[in-house]
């Protein structure tokens, strides 16, 4: 088939859109076209091209499609939602960024699910492609549509959209899965036939077409909500890691946007996943073991990544920077490299203690904006309950070393809703904050403690399937008013102010994260009502949301509240992050009796599943330091990839 | 303010073909980035947060191109001129590309208000027989309609040649006027006057000269 260029189509509607940098392409890094006779992969993110374009995803996923043989990736994103109304009609389908082609075109599409509220969005992105939405409805030469991202671990809602679901991290996964596609399409393979070699061959591969769904007593006998229809595809789809993580270089193809993008930066991903163990928490699940990169590549990526990018801010990523065993070395290095050039670096932490703050402080420099602090919860008991390891007296410690050096403004994020959550617990985020800002008071000059803000930010709590609070429901949304609704009047101080998510989208969140393959339906009939970027506060139609429900006679509040026992089989049994459902079990019974677990990177091994069952081990650089400050624990599943820290470890076994 | 001792460098640089789309803001943005890829010693500002020193040249409106587009970067180090250009080149998209540098004096005027003659061409679809400029134009500005004198702002006659338009506005310290608006409302009144039919649109539209008062 012939290449169509859409951009002579495109071009004239850019005068009358906001932002057209959107959709320029061009950038500096941008890639070049996929080339003649490479499969042709395009890679979507369901949301504008702000948020899309700083994804780590789409990054590492465009750039492992390009670094393979005979195939080729190129960028999408769904247009605002200006752009896509005047696309419709003038009759301008999706296109892809580099070659500005259908999206339709394409040999293989792959949408990724970055959180609950993407599922709107992505049927507007496969309708304004022009490619049918369930996988019922694709002919042949449609292009295969895969999935991926965090909502993989709970695929049903989106089960008749995809053809395929990758679950797990698809550094190798995605272009394997590619390639195979190209091959059986050379040799004339079906559709279906295509669909079943991946099942079979590709690891992680979830392909919902291929299994029955079962009703829910047959379910809860059977032990899985889904029956294989064939013999050779897996009965339970375990999760892919990239095993080359540690090893591989910090530094990638990076492409520098011209209009503002969220994190708008360079970022170094310095390592991947974190053992602290919230119960609530599915990035803790999903990404085990945890494994470091040295501080050597880290630096290096940094010092070479902003000089080809020319970005003015670096970011050294994971879900917690601080806990990485070498990052006093990294931010210390980082930080000499970068004096006097104007550059930022930034660090997430999840780290509450002073030292989180010591090193918040080695890259803050003279700006002081705010520092965000989350314990979760206000009472030790519920803290203990959802295993957040801190004290009273970590946060404390942490705020009087932040406002000693200079910081004015802290934010404190709560959860609300949390399982055996009690008005107690409510009244505890008020005094917790409020002595917070006492100790805050007391550690800055008289004359400067005006400028002393303190912020609470609750979210309502959501179940999230691979977790151990996957079986616990949400609390209604008119629960949560009245809850922030007594934490506000417990806020005594103006100097402490609260705010808090819309419950109404963190309803749909709960229904996303726990239904099974019945919310599909819901999730169409609420897009043709014009549900569409439900993410966007100003944008969430409610009414599209309960009318839907309504008119297929459904309760999405039984779906988000429901509250199971532990030996209840979830819609999301036949997925598994490698955490096994014996280890999710036993957290939620310590929850219940407020038992805490420790990390297993500083302590030993919790038992959660995940080595075993992939045969890998934990790999940091070197041991991390006890938080007393003592002799760490041993851990058979810890390996010490450092060349000097294993002669240690070495010592220690 | 003036800094005695750092060297006050003037880009020209072209803005074209799709990059044209780009508001101040990116461009700005996407300047300072490929002045950082090109690894010259500027200089960062003291303060809070400290930022490269580097002014811009008077904003182009979204869509509109330009061939002579300026900034002013000051420098800790002398590099040579030509030195310079090179390293910003290799640094540069080809739609956005550094064509001269030169070291200008700490005393000529700001770069934002250094050239408010500003000469455009437009290329439309097609040859107008003749264009017709209207006397006064109408804009919005905070919400308040404003009509302008055309007079008080074009210099020079519009000058058409083909399909190609070419004129010169200057700016006031009271205000301008806006290139874009004085090209959509020039073809308006081309349009009703007879003299092109009403799908006549421009097809490119760039800033070709700016020059002091
Ligand atoms: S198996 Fe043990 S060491 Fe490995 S991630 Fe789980 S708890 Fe940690």
């Amino acid at each position: 088939m012939a290449r169509r260029d859409l951009w002579p189509r495109v071009e004239p509607l850019l005068a009358r859109v906001e932002r057209p940098a959107r959709y320029l392409n061009h950038e500096w890094g941008c890639a070049d076209p996929v080339a003649e006779g490479d499969t042709a992969f395009c890679m979507i993110y369901p949301d504008t091209y702000e948020l899309g374009q700083a994804n780590q995803a789409v990054r590492i996923l465009v750039n492992a499609v390009n670094a393979a043989a005979g195939m080729g990736a190129e960028r999408a994103f769904l247009p605002a939602v200006d752009m896509a109304d005047l696309m419709r009609e003038e009759g301008v389908p999706l296109f892809s960024l580099e070659s500005c082609r259908p999206v339709a075109d394409f040999d293989v599409v792959g949408i990724t699910l970055p959180h609950e509220l993407a599922a709107t969005n992505v049927l507007e992105t496969l309708d304004l492609a022009g490619i049918p939405l369930r996988t019922a409805e694709r002919a042949e030469d449609d292009p295969i549509v895969l999935a991926g991202g965090p909502c993989a671990y709970n695929p049903e809602p989106y089960a008749p959209f995809f053809d395929v679901i990758l679950v797990g991290e698809g550094e190798e996964q995605l272009p394997e899965t590619v390639a195979l596609i190209r091959d059986l399409r050379a040799s004339g393979a079906s559709r279906a036939e295509i669909l079943r070699e991946i099942a079979r061959k590709v690891g992680g591969a979830y392909v919902p077409s291929l299994y029955r769904w079962r009703d829910e007593s047959e379910a809860q006998k059977a032990g899985s909500w889904v029956e294989p229809l064939f013999e050779d595809v897996p009965a339970v789809v375990h999760k892919r890691v990239f095993e080359g993580f540690a090893e591989s270089s910090a530094l990638e193809p990076m492409i520098v946007p011209y209009t503002e993008v969220v994190h708008d930066r360079l970022n170094v991903e310095i390592l991947r996943g974190c053992a602290r163990g919230c119960r609530f928490c599915q990035a803790g699940m999903m990404y085990r073991p945890v494994r470091e990169r040295s501080a050597d590549n880290i630096v290096a990526a940094v010092r070479e990544g902003l000089a080809v990018t020319g970005y003015d801010e670096v970011s050294l990523t994971s879900l917690s920077s601080t806990d990485h065993s070498q990052i006093a070395e990294i931010l210390t290095r980082v930080n000499a490299d970068c004096a006097g050039l104007g550059v930022r670096i930034s660090v997430p932490s999840q780290r509450l203690d002073s030292f989180g703050v010591e090193m918040a402080e080695l890259v803050a420099g003279q700006k002081k904006g705010g520092l965000t602090f989350a314990p979760e919860a206000g009472t030790q008991r519920l803290r203990d309950v959802i295993n957040k390891n801190v004290t009273e007296d970590d946060l404390f410690s942490a705020i009087d070393a932040a406002f000693a050096a200079g910081w004015r403004r802290c934010k404190l994020y709560f959860m609300v809703g949390l399982p055996t959550e009690t008005d107690d617990d409510i009244k505890g985020i008020a005094s917790l904050a409020q002595r917070a800002y006492d100790r805050a008071k007391a550690a800055v000059p008289a004359d400067q403690r005006g400028s002393i803000r303190m912020s609470v930010s609750c979210a309502v709590f959501v179940p999230k399937a691979q977790t151990p609070f996957q079986w616990d429901g949400q609390i209604s949304p008119e629960e949560t008013l009245r809850r922030v609704g007594l934490l506000k009047r417990s806020v005594k101080y103006k100097a402490v102010d609260v705010h808090y998510h819309d419950p109404k989208t963190s309803f749909v969140e709960a229904v996303m994260s726990r239904g099974g393959r019945e919310v599909a339906d819901w999730v169409e009939e609420a897009w043709r009502r014009g549900a569409r970027f439900d993410a966007w506060t100003e944008l969430f139609n409610e009414g599209a949301w309960t009318g839907a429900a309504e008119a297929l006679g459904i309760s999405p509040a039984e779906i988000a509240q429901a509250e199971y026992g532990t030996d209840y089989v979830l819609p999301w049994a036949h997925i598994t992050a490698a955490v096994s459902p014996k280890f999710l079990a036993r957290e939620r019974e310590r929850a219940a009796s407020g038992i805490t677990t420790p990390d297993c990177t500083f302590e030993n091994c919790a038992a959660c599943g995940a080595c075993p069952t992939l045969g890998m081990d934990i790999e940091l650089q070197k041991l991390r330091e006890a938080k007393d400050g003592g002799e760490p624990a041993k851990n058979p599943y810890r390996a010490i990839l450092g060349s000097e820290a294993n002669v240690e470890e070495g010592a220690m076994l | 303010m003036a800094d005695p001792r750092l060297f006050r460098l003037r880009v020209t640089f072209r803005e074209t073909g799709r990059l044209a789309m780009l508001s101040h803001l990116e461009l700005a943005r996407a300047l300072e980035r490929a002045v950082r890829r090109a690894g010259l010693p500027y200089a960062v500002s003291q303060g809070f947060s400290p930022h490269m020193r580097i002014a811009f040249g008077a904003a182009l409106p979204v869509g509109v191109g330009g061939t002579a587009e300026f900034f002013d970067l000051f420098l800790t180090d002398y590099v040579a001129a030509p030195k310079a250009l090179a390293a910003l080149q290799e640094a540069s998209p080809a739609d956005l590309y550094p064509v001269e540098a030169r070291y200008i004096e700490h005393k000529d005027p700001a770069a934002s208000v250094a050239c408010p003659v500003s000469t455009y061409e437009v290329v439309f679809s097609e040859a107008p027989v003749s264009v017709v400029v209207p006397e006064e134009i109408t804009v919005v500005r905070k919400k308040k309609e404003k009509t302008l004198a055309v007079a008080d702002f074009l210099v020079g006659p519009v000058e058409l040649d083909g399909a190609t338009v070419r004129f010169t506005l200057a700016a006031k310290p009271t205000g301008s006027l806006r290139a874009d608006a004085f090209a959509r409302e020039l073809v308006a009144a081309t349009v009703a006057a007879g003299c092109a039919p009403a799908t006549l649109h421009p097809t490119s539209f760039m800033r070709v000269e700016q020059r002091e008062a």
